[in-house]
């Protein structure tokens, strides 16, 4: 099996190589490069499956340079390299799943519905595998921005799909903006490491964690720590790459772009802004967990940060009209759950998170993607209704994923969202900031149940509301095939690690846990586990049954009362809006609290009039000082000016001339013709 | 012999141009611009120069020292000869030369021989200029280059264009003559030292303790420190640096697209190079002394430079300010005088050249066939013109330092190099510095967004067509080159690394007798520029 590695730089090869033949070949292709990229990723996703059992079976983390960047030794080298552990190989498998899947269903949402443009479209598609698998694969951090900034490109390319129209190039103009603010820390932090430790990888005996934690340790491994106590910088250095992290997983203050960024195609939607490019945020603070776990404030801040974008992002998904808005808004609310995760030490329990949750949000939003399909590309969920028999396929795929979302037993989302809820409740036993952000992640749960349902109500239940939806259009079996592949890995890929349960019975079936803890010596579970506990106080805390069971059944409480609410208010024959009734709160959530009001006021109110005022300076003082001083000059010269002929010839003739005669003279001089 | 072939090429053919008739003049110039590409890229790959150019144990590629002729006690020598720094910049500049000749092809449309002469005749400048070791050599081209500059600027320009050549013209060469007063100060205080005024000769004497002697009662080391900041000021206004860049814009404006990427693409880099040739290998220890001073002119050009390009409605007018914008970079760079801050700032010059190239190409196309360049006057190009569309996006994520493409790979080095440099408060002030990827970033997508797309329209009656191929043959070749270097740095950087380690190892040398009593003076100056 070991053999297996020789083929892990195809993987992300293989929709590179798509994106080529879409891009240069797509218009003679009979559907413009939608095959290249299914053969693509379909091949990548057979290549993560081998990848994925021959790291079961070695047990050993590969790790490979495959291109080296800048080769010089002193002060560092730049490569890019592979790294296929636990982590990775899970998540190749996730991302070239979802990619294979929104390529097939693209077949029905953009050719048959006869777009143009779909050279250019496979060709971002492709190029969004491409970079996110190169991503996941990346084996050290300067390499992981690399891939995370190209993955931000081929976002933009695609929300500005439909570039025709004023919305998209907007969007996605905000969208490249916002995370690239984000990627500012982020690059500022990549050069910190690789000026404090000369080396970015993230793997091996020489990689920046282990590093990070012999400096801690009080070994001397001559690293440059620029003056500050090592784990000061550290933690700076950590939040700086959390700057990144904020931007492409749209935690709050920095998630401003993504409820835009629906202006995308649909499946792009699924593909980039809720199942893989917003993980990748995640994943990074998952992929370096061994340089956070050494710094107590920063997880405290991820934690935080989590716990309230969790419950903020799902207030506002509660009064949207639009379909594709409340998957937005619930996907931000969802990231801030494995980020809450990550913070509180759940390694597995965040990691478990973005698994189920990259298979139920592209779920819904390629089931959001038919009903828009059906509904002749309307989104306003209040002109749908009764679309549950009209659709059947959609209805039970998409109530599989809602159920997943609002985490309802037995469906995946309860698994891991319970977890990440039981792991923030036992760290916030006895730490305030974390029980507040078990608190705020706890409430969001209701809100989650709530919206989630209300969108379920308003789209298939009750009596049809228009026309449209009374006749929906019907659609093939290239999009109910990824519909059914994911509504059943929805239901059932929960139970890869069924913590209560096993609590309960003593079975040994947490396989999640045991995954994780194989693989290289620092990436295992348990040594992240050891690293909190001896850095961050994170103190091996044994929570008997009862409490793991509490915990469950109250988010699962939680989670019903919401979805009941939303049952009572929405699942009847014609209902109501009932936003009325939050009375001034409702203006406020219909704005999103006025978040892009202040940024977009920072981005074009303040930085514009600076940037008026600096050319005004510019041209008044600066250029005004050299004119008035030349102007003193220039009219001194106004005698010489009858030289100037204006005639071209003439001067050409006179520097030829000029030319000659000096050459001449210095030769004479030089003794050249002696 | 290459050096002078390449050089000979240039001549011979800008004089063949001069003579014949205006219609053979575009292929022809096109045809003969080719001779130096191939000339150059044979020297590339047979290149096996080993070391800087200018210090000790270094071996020069197509060397050619030939005693000149000899001025009071001086001897001057013609001598040519490239290191690893400036053999991209001689491909570079006949890569883009033949380039700008074919963009040139459908604006230009009379008195083309002329127009086409002067572009030779302004290549074979600029190759000079890269390959001279010489001071006298040197000085000839480095002004030379100004002459084809004045009139493709003054004649082929747009409405102002008869200010905007005098300026350029007058500006950069009273910069000269500033340049050229430090420069002379350096060689008289090097006193009986040195016979020559060969480069290399005399960064070897400056580099020996207590070389330099008093002049007019001042200090030796006050000597140094006023020649290093004459010979700056002079050399900043080409880069240019903020404050002596308001010629730029105006020449960039005013200039035809085939001029304005020669000028931002290579003669920017005069400035860059003679930069690192003079100032950084002559005087390291005064650059070290004065490095607070040094990178505030760079921070301030990064972010003041991008700002004002934030707030401009004319493409050109961007492009322009960003350009300072991204000298800023090698400015920071040549300050942090690390190993990747010098050899990123190289790179920098490279891929500037290629990238504000690109744009400045695309850019052009689109004046071509709309016949403005304001903002606010067209949209939704991308539904008509898809290429030049296409390529305009390519350069403008290149310029805000995409990964794979060479503007990264630049920037990066250059941020590691001072993130890590010697000088006061390098992390902080290289933070600051790097801010630029955000505004630059922002500004090219706000002008993308409302040129490129939404929904097509044009203020200005033309019928707006697809580019003919020898407008995008140039865009291609440009966005291919950006890449190549941006996925495999090596074939460049390694080349640079070689003239750019000894550098590095100069100043381990030297540092012990700097004195760090200007820190305070440099952080105050600093204080007061940003305030």
């Amino acid at each position: 099996m070991a053999g297996a590695f020789q083929f892990a730089p195809a993987i992300a090869a293989l929709p590179f190589v798509s994106f080529l033949i879409a891009l240069f070949g797509g218009r003679f292709m009979p559907k413009r490069g939608a095959f290249a990229g299914i053969t693509a990723t379909g091949g990548s996703l057979l290549l993560s499956a081998w990848m994925y059992f021959a790291v079961l079976s070695s047990g050993e983390p590969h790790l490979e340079i495959v291109h080296t960047f800048i080769a010089v030794t002193d002060p560092f080298t730049l490569e890019l390299g592979i790294l296929i552990d636990q982590l990775s190989a899970l998540m190749l498998l996730i991302v070239s799943l979802i990619s294979f899947l929104v390529f097939v269903f693209s077949l029905g949402y953009m050719n048959d519905e006869g777009e143009t443009g779909l050279p250019r479209y496979y060709a971002g598609l492709s190029l969004f595998s491409f970079s996110m698998l190169a991503f996941v694969m990346a084996s050290n951090l300067f390499m992981a921005f690399m891939f995370f900034e190209l993955v931000g490109l081929c976002s933009y390319l695609l929300i500005g799909f439909w570039f025709r129209a004023d919305a998209p190039p907007s969007a996605a103009k905000k969208a490249f903006l916002v995370t690239r603010f984000g990627d500012y820390f982020f690059l500022v932090g990549v050069v910190g490491v690789l000026g404090t430790f000369g080396t970015s990888a993230f793997a091996g005996d020489g990689s920046f964690p282990v590093l990070a934690e012999q400096v801690l340790a009080g070994e001397t491994v001559g690293i440059n720590t620029f003056g500050f106590d090592p784990q000061t910088w550290f933690t700076i250095l950590g939040l700086l790459v959390l700057g990144g992290v904020m931007g492409k997983s749209a935690q709050f203050p920095l998630h401003t772009w993504l409820p835009d960024a629906m202006e995308g195609p649909t499946p792009v939607s699924a593909l980039i802004h809720a199942a893989t490019m917003v993980a990748a945020g995640v994943y990074l603070v998952a992929r370096m967990y061994g340089f956070y776990a050494l710094s107590p404030t920063a997880l405290a801040i991820i934690a935080f940060v989590g716990g309230f974008t969790a419950l903020f992002a799902a207030t506002m998904g509660v009064v949207k009209r639009e379909i594709k808005q409340v998957l937005a808004y619930s996907t931000i609310s969802q990231y801030g759950y494995m980020m809450l995760a990550l913070g509180v030490g759940g390694y597995v329990a965040g990691v478990f998170h973005l698994t189920t949750h990259a298979v139920f949000k592209a779920l819904l939003f390629l089931g959001a993607g038919a009903v828009i399909v059906a509904m002749h590309h309307d989104e306003d969920m209040w002109k749908m209704g009764g679309l549950k028999d009209r659709l059947p396929v959609t209805y039970y795929t998409f109530l599989a994923g809602s159920l997943a979302l609002a985490g309802i037993i037995p469906f995946s989302g309860f698994w891991s969202k319970d977890e990440v809820l039981f792991e923030a409740l036992l760290r916030g036993m006895d730490n305030p900031i974390f029980f507040a952000a078990y608190a705020m992640a706890l409430l969001g749960v209701f809100f989650t149940g709530f919206y989630t349902f209300r969108m379920v109500f308003l789209t298939f239940h009750g009596e049809p509301r228009t026309t449209v939806a009374e006749d929906p259009h019907q659609f093939g079996w290239n999009m109910k095939f990824p519909l059914v592949v994911l509504g059943v890995l929805a239901t059932v890929i929960g139970f890869i690690n069924m913590t209560p349960i096993a609590e309960l019975t003593g079975a040994h079936i947490e396989f999640l846990h045991v995954w994780f803890e194989h693989g290289g010596e620092a990436l295992t579970v348990e040594h992240y586990g050891a690293l909190l506990e001896q850095w961050a106080n994170y103190g091996e805390v044994h929570a008997g049954s009862a409490l793991v069971v509490a915990s469950g059944a109250v988010s699962l409480l939680f989670a019903l009362a919401g979805a009941g609410a939303a049952h009572v208010l929405y699942n009847v024959p014609n209902p109501d809006e009932h936003t009325d009734k939050l009375g001034s709160i409702k203006t406020v959530l219909f704005n999103n609290y006025y978040q892009d009001e202040y940024q977009v006021w920072l981005a074009e109110g303040l930085t514009a009039n600076v940037a008026r005022g600096a050319d005004t300076f510019d041209q008044g003082i600066i250029d005004g000082a050299v004119n008035s001083i030349s102007g003193v000059s220039l009219s001194l010269g106004d005698r010489t000016r009858r030289i100037q002929t204006g005639d071209v010839t003439n001067y050409a003739t006179l520097l030829t001339a000029g030319l000659v005669v000096l050459l001449v003279a210095v030769g004479v001089l030089g003794g050249w013709f002696v | 012999m290459m050096i002078e072939l390449l050089l000979g090429v240039c001549l011979v053919g800008a004089v063949a141009i001069f003579l014949l008739p205006d219609r053979y003049s575009a292929r022809l110039s096109f045809g003969i611009s080719l001779l130096p590409i191939i000339g150059s890229l044979y020297m590339y790959a047979t290149f096996d120069g080993v070391g800087n150019a200018l210090l000790e144990g270094s071996t020069l590629a197509f060397e050619t020292k030939v005693n000149w002729l000899s001025i009071g006690p001086y001897e001057l020598f013609y001598h040519v000869g490239l290191d690893g720094v400036s053999m991209p910049l001689i491909v570079l500049t006949t890569i883009l030369t033949t380039l700008a000749i074919l963009s040139a092809w459908t604006p230009i449309d009379e008195r083309q021989s002329q127009f086409y002469g002067l572009m030779l005749l302004m290549e074979a400048s600029l190759i000079g200029v890269f390959a001279a070791l010489d001071f006298f050599v040197w000085f000839v081209f480095w002004e030379a280059v100004l002459i084809p500059m004045y009139f493709l600027i003054g004649v082929w320009g747009g409405p102002r264009r008869k200010y905007a050549a005098i300026k350029f013209f007058v500006y950069t060469n009273v910069a000269s003559l500033v340049m050229f007063v430090g420069f002379f100060l350096l060689v008289f205080g090097l006193g009986d030292s040195i016979q020559t005024l060969g480069l290399p000769a005399i960064a070897q004497a400056l580099s020996a303790p207590g070389a330099v002697e008093s002049i007019a009662g001042m200090p030796p080391n006050t000597v140094k420190a006023v020649a290093f900041f004459l010979m700056f000021a002079g050399f900043a206004v080409k880069v240019p640096v903020v404050p002596v860049h308001t010629w730029l814009p105006d020449a960039h404006v005013e200039a035809p697209t085939p001029v304005s990427v020669i000028l931002a693409g290579v003669l920017l880099k005069m400035g860059t190079y003679a930069l690192l040739r003079f100032n950084f290998t002559f005087l390291p220890e005064i650059a070290q002394q004065y490095a607070l001073i040094l990178v505030a002119f760079a921070v301030v050009s990064v972010i003041y430079g991008a700002l004002l390009a934030l707030a401009q409605q004319d493409l050109k007018r961007i492009v322009a300010y960003s350009s300072v914008s991204s000298m800023g970079y090698v400015i920071l760079g040549l300050v942090a005088f690390t190993l990747y801050g010098l050899g990123g700032a190289t790179f920098q010059m490279i891929s500037h050249g290629l990238i504000s190239g690109l744009l400045f190409l695309g850019v052009g196309v689109i004046y071509n066939t709309t016949h403005t360049r304001m903002v606010g006057d067209m949209s939704g190009l991308a539904d008509r013109m898809p290429v030049t569309a296409g390529a305009i996006v390519a350069g403008s994520f290149a310029y805000m330092g995409l990964p794979l493409m060479s503007g990264f790979v630049a920037e990066f080095l250059v941020f590691s190099g001072s993130f890590s440099a010697d000088f006061a408060y390098a992390p902080l002030l290289t933070a600051i510095a790097m801010f630029g990827i955000v505004i630059v970033a922002g500004y090219y997508l706000f002008a993308m967004q409302r040129t490129l797309f939404g929904q097509f329209s044009v203020s200005t009656d033309y019928e707006i067509t697809r580019a003919s191929a020898h407008d995008v043959v140039p865009l291609v070749v440009l966005i291919v080159l950006i890449i190549a270097l941006g996925s495999v740095p090596e074939i460049v950087f390694d080349m640079i690394e070689g003239a750019i380690r000894p550098m590095t190892e100069l100043t381990a040398t030297q540092q012990a007798d700097t004195g760090s009593e200007m820190l305070g003076l440099g952080v105050s100056f600093l204080g007061g520029v940003l305030l």
